[in-house]
């Protein structure tokens, strides 16, 4: 991959974040069919590719960049292994492509959510956390 | 007229995946699902509070489950509904914003549509058709399925009953019940589809003149998981033309504080049969000129 094509490809990042705040309508799968796309591009793979380097379906790749189906976790984290990405640059939530933003936690009654519960997951976000960086010593 | 269940593709997906990871016998394993994709799992200490989470940091993922309530079925359903979140497309856009914040929707109650897909992924992750289904047809019939798939499946007699419904080619149906109110009642699709017959409703009265009517006059009864059998008819219970004698098993669901009431041997006459008794009788009319 080009300087200029990396370039680009940052540009687009850059400029789908601009019309989405002024547009005030982004939500993270909107902006995941051009992340993807970009991503994809960067690393020099066909969808063909991806989709065989994923285990996913080509015509799942296709549906995923052109916005007409919406990816699961496992989709989003599947394709980020993948494309050695992360998946917060897949969901728009960060700029660059190994950037981390914070964790979610996903459950029910978050709003209601005791203290107890809070700090249990607090504790595994610092776990996968410290998980993720062992790995990332590992890799390198 | 039946009306589609609109969390059914999430049911589908469920299958789905238990067919693409080669599993072929009951009872499924949430716990070695969630390994084969690298999600931790961790129980909850024993307070209360939610009963499952679903957390993302970049590419990790980890589910926790409440252990509040001691019971395994309890457990297993929750850590497959928080792979249901992992697995169905379109959930995330229902727990991440682009700020990064959790906003919970709808009140994260079962009114919500992700959390009711959620749960259908659940139940037809834990009991998939393809295997459900056979191992259904040995099981007998009535509450003794029920229990039999329970303990085959290792779920709830609630969520199990729930299953058999979606599951059968009988026509049958399971009610739950609260003292004299119904709460809430699932029909097979082959009883949906008699003609003449009314859906029971949520907060209608239990018919007075069947088992469950006087199972529930003692509460002990439900919170000892008692049981009674008995028999009654389809009038009594959906009203129409039938009336036709049914098998109805009533068993109490412990601390839940509710009945469950299976109703099955019902020999509906298919039309033609009824069209053809119904001839019979005007050609034996006695006609006078």
């Amino acid at each position: 991959m080009s300087r200029a094509k990396k370039f680009t490809c940052l540009l687009r990042t850059r400029q789908l974040k601009l019309y989405q705040i002024v547009m005030n309508e982004s939500t993270p799968t909107s902006v995941f069919p051009d992340r993807l796309k970009c991503a994809r591009e960067y690393r020099g793979l066909t969808q063909g590719e991806l989709a065989e380097r994923s285990g996913l379906q080509p015509s799942a790749i296709s549906h995923f960049e052109t916005g007409t189906r919406k990816p699961s976790f496992d989709n989003l984290r599947l394709l980020a292994d993948t494309l050695d990405i992360t998946t917060d640059y897949l969901l728009g939530r960060v700029s660059d492509f190994k950037e981390l933003a914070g964790a979610d936690r996903l459950h029910r009654h978050y709003s209601a959510l005791k203290e107890e519960d809070r700090k249990f997951a607090d504790d595994l976000i610092t776990h996968l956390a410290n998980k993720a960086a062992n790995r990332g010593k590992d890799k390198k | 007229m039946s009306r589609p269940n609109p969390s059914a593709h999430a049911g589908l997906a469920a299958e789905q995946l238990i067919k693409e990871f080669n599993i072929t016998t009951l009872p499924i394993d949430p716990f070695a699902i969630a390994r084969d994709r690298d999600i931790e799992v961790f129980a909850k200490p024993a307070h209360a509070g939610v009963s499952g989470m679903l957390i993302r940091r970049g590419n990790y993922f980890a589910i926790a489950y409440a252990t509040h309530i001691d019971n395994e079925p309890f457990q297993r359903f929750s850590v497959s509904h928080e792979l249901g979140h992992y697995f169905l497309p379109g959930h995330v856009e229902a727990v991440v914003d682009d700020r990064g914040i959790h906003e919970s929707r709808a009140g994260g109650d079962s009114n919500n549509k992700y959390e009711r897909e959620a749960d259908q992924f659940a139940a037809s992750f834990l009991m998939p058709r393809h295997l459900f289904f056979p191992a259904l047809r040995s099981a007998g019939d009535g509450v003794s399925a029920v229990k039999h798939m329970s303990s085959l499946c290792k779920t709830s007699l609630h969520t199990t009953a729930i299953r058999y419904t979606q599951c059968t080619r009988d026509p049958v149906a399971i009610v739950i019940s609260v003292g004299n109110r119904i709460d809430h009642c699932f029909m097979s699709e082959a009883l949906k589809s008699v003609d003449g017959i009314d859906w029971i409703r949520k907060h209608d009265a239990v018919p007075r003149n069947t088992a469950t009517f006087v199972f529930n006059q003692n509460a002990e009864n439900v919170r000892n998981a008692g049981s009674a059998d008995g028999t009654s008819s389809l009038q009594d219970w959906f009203g129409g033309r039938h009336s036709i004698e049914i098998s109805e098993d009533v068993i109490g669901l412990g601390s839940y504080g509710k009945t469950l009431t299976v109703l099955y041997d019902i020999d509906v006459p298919d039309v033609e049969d009824e069209e053809n008794e119904k001839s019979l009788i005007e050609s034996w009319k006695p006609r006078f000129r």
